[in-house]
């Protein structure tokens, strides 16, 4: 009975990607590619070789945290999409640590990676001070914010981090703060625990601690929460700094804990859209820090399968970024199949 | 308009007509049970009722915002199936919602054009050619209303006018109006009514869905009593009396009687003083209260919903701010916007809307049976951390000892029946070991059992010394649980006394609003103390 009700959101994702796949093939098929060959690319260059799937779980890594900071604001009641700006600011402050403040060797890995966490968290500081004490929706501030982080990372990428003769990137980290590759032929390094042991944490808070308790209850039903003695404000500047923290993990992820950049490009491309992608993996992964680690592995899979498919069967890269869309579109289905009902076919 | 127009001569068959109308809502409860119902053109007919007793389920049903379950509508005589109010619309059938459904920011002008024949996704509202239209109808029926101002600036009485327009400029010759006085000034109610009046002398047909006794005398030529979803009288406004109407309002004593023992009361346990609270709009609901609450015994609230019930619970259980007075819990002063602080100093509460306050209906059992006991230390472990194996062992403790049936305690809450989900909540506060009880509503929408249950259970409390505040709607439930009653409208207790002090008769009338006169044993004038 619990399991069963426990698993019914996985089975429920997992038919809705399958509905994807299906819809992609026929957007395949469309553009002139036979499905079954793509497919079989796509398989074969996420999972057909251990490097394969090394290289899989690097696309992984940082979108399992974007989620992280949508799904947290889901269950605390927000509608978090700052994760891209917090994300770029994460990227900064750990490129700041880690090449330009020399350390010993773990510490200096430690304190990049924390540094980059807390300029998340900050900067998620700034839609939460304005939701909790202005009633500012969180969508518009995290929007705003989202932008202003673009280009005041840029900014700070170019002016205070760049490395001379090299206008292309920031200053890259010092070996001391990388973390170590985990296979020569991949780019995957241990940030990967990092951030399933981020996710895992989250999850025990979410559903083991009193404040995660209060924070869900505030998300779930927020008169309740008031009637519980939840104080509003403090659930959104908690949610939010969750949220915050780990997008600053991703962001920094991709500075100290992926090769061969080592760094910040200057036009945050090493960077940019892992955020908004992070969305689309929490939908998929139902909210749930563990559905979401699922769900990246997913979107990884897409992202690194993408590849052999484009080389081997011609698909165009753009046609994974579609399927990704289609996934995440895929998941509406249910809903809008009851609305649907509701709307046309009632007598 | 050419259907307002057409309406004034009188015609054979009603303008329309219900038979037959069940309505069970998908949890259950049957809301309408067999209502026939019709309205000719150039009438103004008063739909009146209790809380719950189907008024406005049969009202929208009729303007096609919900569907009978059984029945049958026939409008001139045809049968005709809505599937939504434009449906309605078209057939020229228009309800006047107590929530308006108008764009604060836009115009008087494009609220009323807003969804027009004419109007399109990618089209403008044609404003210019329309406003001369709108203008004609609103001097043709005598309307004052400011074109080019945003509604949001306009008196609540002038939004109503907007929202009534708008129903009237698709041409509707039945209008349903729903509570239209509950947001109004007195001034404000009397043009509408003289309004109401001319529209009746055009040929409209006018439903008015009201509670207020002294509205259905003044402006209805017909009234329809609805109790528990059945007619229960109709007659014509000349031959009804305010005492002949709040009687087959109320009806007679229904079966479930719990047995109270006298009990004498000790120390006060609940004060409040002077009391005056805000609700949501601003306005003043609750003025200038003043009552005890004493050990063993069962203070009840009766009165018609919206007469600041809601604002006086949330004020005394700390979820509204009180703008004046004083309340004491066992002598002290209790702080405002504070529920922690409240519930450790021995309340507990029994919110109004169980889904809405009381529970998470998407958390399971386990995690429900702490709601509002999350920081008690029992639960809890080192560094905040939930002692899961504790809660588990309360909550299994509390399906056991209050009969909640669920399949397991990992069910989300959502899936219990009402009375489960009432039986988890009561039993979570009862279970607190409180000096207070506020409970409110404690049996709406509930079976037979459960209601049974609940209410014995809260006359148990009293006989251990607890003191009970209990606000219902349901007369029957005041009358019969509490050891003192007092009839609560417009803000304020009409009537406070020993509770076989009171006849049903008198109370129906206090809750219309209509303080009885010449009965010498009633208890008359306020006596808060």
């Amino acid at each position: 009975m619990r399991t069963s009700r426990a698993l019914r959101p996985l089975a429920e994702s997992l038919a809705t990607v399958a509905l994807g796949l299906v819809a992609g093939a026929v957007l395949i098929w469309a553009f002139g590619h036979p499905p079954g060959a793509a497919y079989r690319a796509l398989v074969l260059g996420a999972f057909g070789t251990w490097e394969d799937l090394l290289e899989t779980l690097a696309f992984a890594t940082p979108l399992m945290l974007t989620a992280l900071t949508f799904a947290v604001g889901v269950r605390g009641g927000l509608f978090n999409i700052g994760a891209e700006g917090q994300m770029y600011l994460g990227a900064v402050g750990a490129t700041f640590v880690a090449g330009m403040v020399p350390m010993p060797a773990w510490v200096h890995l430690a304190a990049a990676t924390l540094a980059g966490m807390a300029a998340g968290a900050v900067w998620a500081l700034i839609p939460a001070a304005l939701k909790a004490w202005r009633g500012a929706h969180e969508v518009i501030s995290t929007i705003m914010c989202n932008w202003i982080a673009l280009h005041l990372s840029m900014y700070l990428a170019i002016n205070l981090l760049a490395e001379p003769g090299r206008a292309e990137r920031t200053v890259p980290a010092l070996p001391t703060a990388r973390y170590p590759v985990l296979s020569e032929d991949s780019t995957l390094t241990a940030v990967v625990f990092v951030a399933v042991g981020f996710a895992l944490l989250v999850y025990a808070y979410l559903w083991g601690t009193r404040a995660g308790y209060e924070l869900r209850l505030a998300g779930e039903n927020p008169d309740a929460a008031r009637y519980a003695g939840v104080r509003p404000q403090r659930v959104v500047v908690l949610t939010f700094v969750i949220g915050g923290l780990a997008a600053g993990l991703a962001g920094a992820s991709q500075v100290i804990g992926r090769p061969p950049a080592w760094s910040l490009y200057a036009t945050l491309g090493n960077v940019t859209t892992l955020g908004f992608d992070g969305i689309g993996v929490a939908l998929v992964g139902r909210n749930h820090p563990i559905g979401g680690i699922l769900g990246a592995v997913l979107f990884g899979a897409l992202a690194q399968g993408g590849r052999l498919m484009e080389y081997e069967v011609g698909v165009l890269s753009e046609l994974v970024r579609a399927l990704n869309g289609i996934i995440v579109f895929a998941m509406a289905v249910p809903e809008l199949w009851s609305l649907i009902r509701r709307r046309f076919l009632r007598p | 308009m050419a259907d307002v127009v057409d309406g004034g001569v009188s015609a054979p068959a009603p303008r329309v007509q219900m038979r037959g109308i069940h309505k069970v809502y998908p949890d259950g409860t049957a809301a309408l049970r067999g209502v026939d119902f019709r309205l000719h053109p150039g009438e103004i007919v008063g739909l009146l009722g209790e809380n719950g007793a189907g008024k406005s389920t049969l009202m929208k049903i009729l303007s096609g915002l919900l569907r009978p379950t059984r029945g049958e509508v026939l409008v001139e005589g045809h049968p005709a199936r809505f599937r939504n109010p434009s449906d309605a619309l078209r057939c020229g059938i228009g309800m006047v919602h107590q929530v308006f459904t108008l764009v604060p920011p836009f115009t008087a002008l494009q609220n009323v054009l807003l969804g027009q024949e004419g109007a399109g996704l990618l089209r403008a509202l044609p404003e210019a050619s329309a406003r001369a239209r709108v203008q004609a109808l609103l001097d043709e029926l005598g309307l004052d209303v400011p074109l080019d101002v945003p509604v949001e600036s306009l008196p609540v009485g002038v939004q109503q006018r907007v929202e009534i327009c708008k129903t009237l400029y698709r041409g509707t010759s039945v209008l349903i109006l729903d509570e239209p006085t509950s947001a109004l000034t007195p001034g404000e109610a009397d043009e509408l009514f003289r309004f109401l009046r001319r529209l009746r002398d055009r040929g409209v047909g006018v439903v008015l869905i009201t509670h207020k006794l002294r509205e259905v005398l003044e402006v209805t030529d017909r009234v329809v009593v609805l109790r528990q979803g059945m007619v229960v009288g109709e007659l014509s406004t000349g031959s009804a009396t305010a005492e002949n109407l709040a009687e087959l309002m109320v009806g007679q004593v229904t079966g479930l009687r719990v047995r109270r023992t006298p009990r004498a009361p000790g120390q006060p346990v609940l004060s409040v003083r002077g009391l005056w609270v805000r609700d949501d709009q601003g306005r003043l609901a609750v003025r200038d209260l003043s009552f005890d609450v004493r050990e063993g015994e069962i203070f009840g609230v009766a009165g018609v919903e919206g007469n600041g019930q809601s604002e006086l619970v949330q004020a005394l259980t700390g979820l509204r701010r009180f703008e004046a007075g004083e309340v004491r819990l066992e002598g002290q002063a209790v702080p405002t916007l504070e529920p922690l602080a409240l519930y450790r100093r021995g309340l507990a509460h029994v919110p109004e809307d169980k889904a809405r306050f009381g529970l998470a209906l998407g958390f399971d059992l386990v995690e429900n049976s702490i709601l509002g006991r999350q920081r008690e230390n029992q639960f809890l472990r080192g560094l905040g951390r939930l002692n899961r194996p504790a809660i588990v062992r309360y909550a299994r403790e509390l399906v056991e000892r209050f009969h909640v049936v669920a399949p397991d305690l990992a069910t989300p809450v959502r899936n219990l029946s009402g009375g489960n989900q009432q039986r988890l909540l009561v039993g979570r506060e009862v279970s607190k070991q409180p000096k207070l009880v506020v409970a409110m509503h404690p049996t709406r929408g509930l079976d037979v059992a459960s209601t049974v249950y609940i209410r014995e259970l809260l006359v148990q409390l009293r006989d251990v010394g607890k003191a009970v505040l209990l606000v219902s709607a349901d007369l029957d439930e005041v009358l019969e649980l509490s050891d003192r009653v007092a009839v609560m409208y417009g803000g304020q207790f009409l009537a406070v006394g020993p509770s076989d002090h009171f006849r049903r008769e008198t109370v129906g009338l206090l809750m219309g609003g209509v303080v009885p006169t010449g009965d010498a044993d009633q208890p008359r004038a306020p006596s808060p103390r």
